[in-house]
């Protein structure tokens, strides 16, 4: 048994459940997706994973080398797409130690907008909480 | 966030299934088995693959076949450091509660939300208390209008494999509701203008 087989990214997830046929409509019922999987692809559609592609993971990834940052950071990069400096503070670990400094952080950042596309605008739930509630306690 | 594992189980598929093709009847019976479990390696989410089915022999006074069964599944295994996006759930004087929809027990303990900030009874739900951060003299409640993105510290089991528990923190920088930071960044774009 192999307890880690593989690390993979949320775009990896949301499209393998893209591919056995999970969609936002009402063809659900027919797709062979479980309540839970349907879940985990409501949370990942919310996330930047929703605009990605495969490509342009690979690609980000291969142009992230030049930063010497660690495997997990920059799946967290690819997972969260931070957007400034200060998002991107709370990824890096003892970054001032590691030689990468501010110079290097918006390398990043610049790379990041440069290959990640934007993530989806969530909007604020405040008024629909109410009819997620309802929803939530039908079904 | 998410990981694959490779397992090796022994799996009955009762006969009612056997009318379907295998693989098929050896998912659905691995799906009831294992999703939305919590074993060591993580929460299981997701079949992602058979390897390998061997055996289909039928025990004496069984009417199923069993079989070794190598497969490959998707699991939900947060590591110690990672930042995640989650919504608020509920709050009360221990700290917070956030849910990722398939996932609900990630808890903020008091000591790990930005200080300085207060608790006070929530006007709009008697039964809990609202934090709220005070920072430079503004004060932003921690509510459920936007993501709040957190890192995760510790990662419990608890001895009843039933439920996971992990703690986060959003006391540093970038961490918390994401409308703060986009508030705030456009703030000190417009200091280093002038």
């Amino acid at each position: 048994m192999k307890a880690n087989a593989g690390t993979v990214t949320n775009f990896e997830v949301l499209d393998l459940l893209n591919s056995r046929g999970a969609s936002n409509d009402t063809t659900r019922v027919i797709a062979p997706i479980t309540t839970l999987e349907y879940k985990v692809y409501d949370y990942l559609m919310e996330t930047p994973a929703c605009t990605q592609t495969q490509e342009i993971i690979t690609n980000f990834s291969d142009q992230c080398k030049d930063f010497k940052l660690a495997k997990a950071e920059i799946l967290n990069i690819i997972n969260i797409r931070p957007s400034s400096t200060v998002n991107l503070a709370s990824i890096l670990e003892e970054p001032s130690e590691r030689g990468i400094d501010k110079k290097a952080k918006e390398g990043i950042l610049k790379l990041v907008e440069a290959l990640l596309p934007s993530p989806p605008i969530v909007e604020a739930r405040g008024e629909n909480e109410e009819e997620e509630t309802e929803e939530g306690e039908q079904s | 966030m998410f990981c694959l594992s490779e397992l090796e189980d022994t799996v009955r598929v009762p006969p009612d299934l056997l009318k379907l093709p295998l693989e098929v009847a050896i998912k659905k019976v691995l799906q009831k088995l294992f999703l939305d479990k919590v074993l060591s390696i993580g929460l299981c989410v997701s079949i992602y693959d058979i390897k390998s089915a061997e055996g289909g022999f039928v025990l004496p006074g069984d009417g199923a076949p069993t079989y070794k069964v190598v497969f490959i599944i998707v699991v939900f295994r947060p590591f110690v450091g990672e930042v995640i996006a989650a919504r608020f759930k509920e709050s009360d004087s221990n700290g917070l509660r956030l849910t990722l929809g398939f996932f609900e027990d990630i808890y903020v303990p008091a000591p790990l939300i930005p200080r300085p900030n207060r608790c006070e009874p929530d006007p709009c739900n008697r039964n809990q208390m609202r934090w709220v951060w005070i920072f430079e003299e503004q004060e932003y409640i921690i509510d459920d209008s936007y993501q709040i993105n957190f890192r995760v510290e510790n990662i419990s089991y608890p001895p009843v494999p039933t439920e996971r528990a992990e703690d986060g923190a959003i006391d540093d920088d970038g961490l918390g509701p994401v409308s703060w930071w986009e508030g705030c960044s456009e703030r000190n774009n417009e200091d280093d203008d002038t």
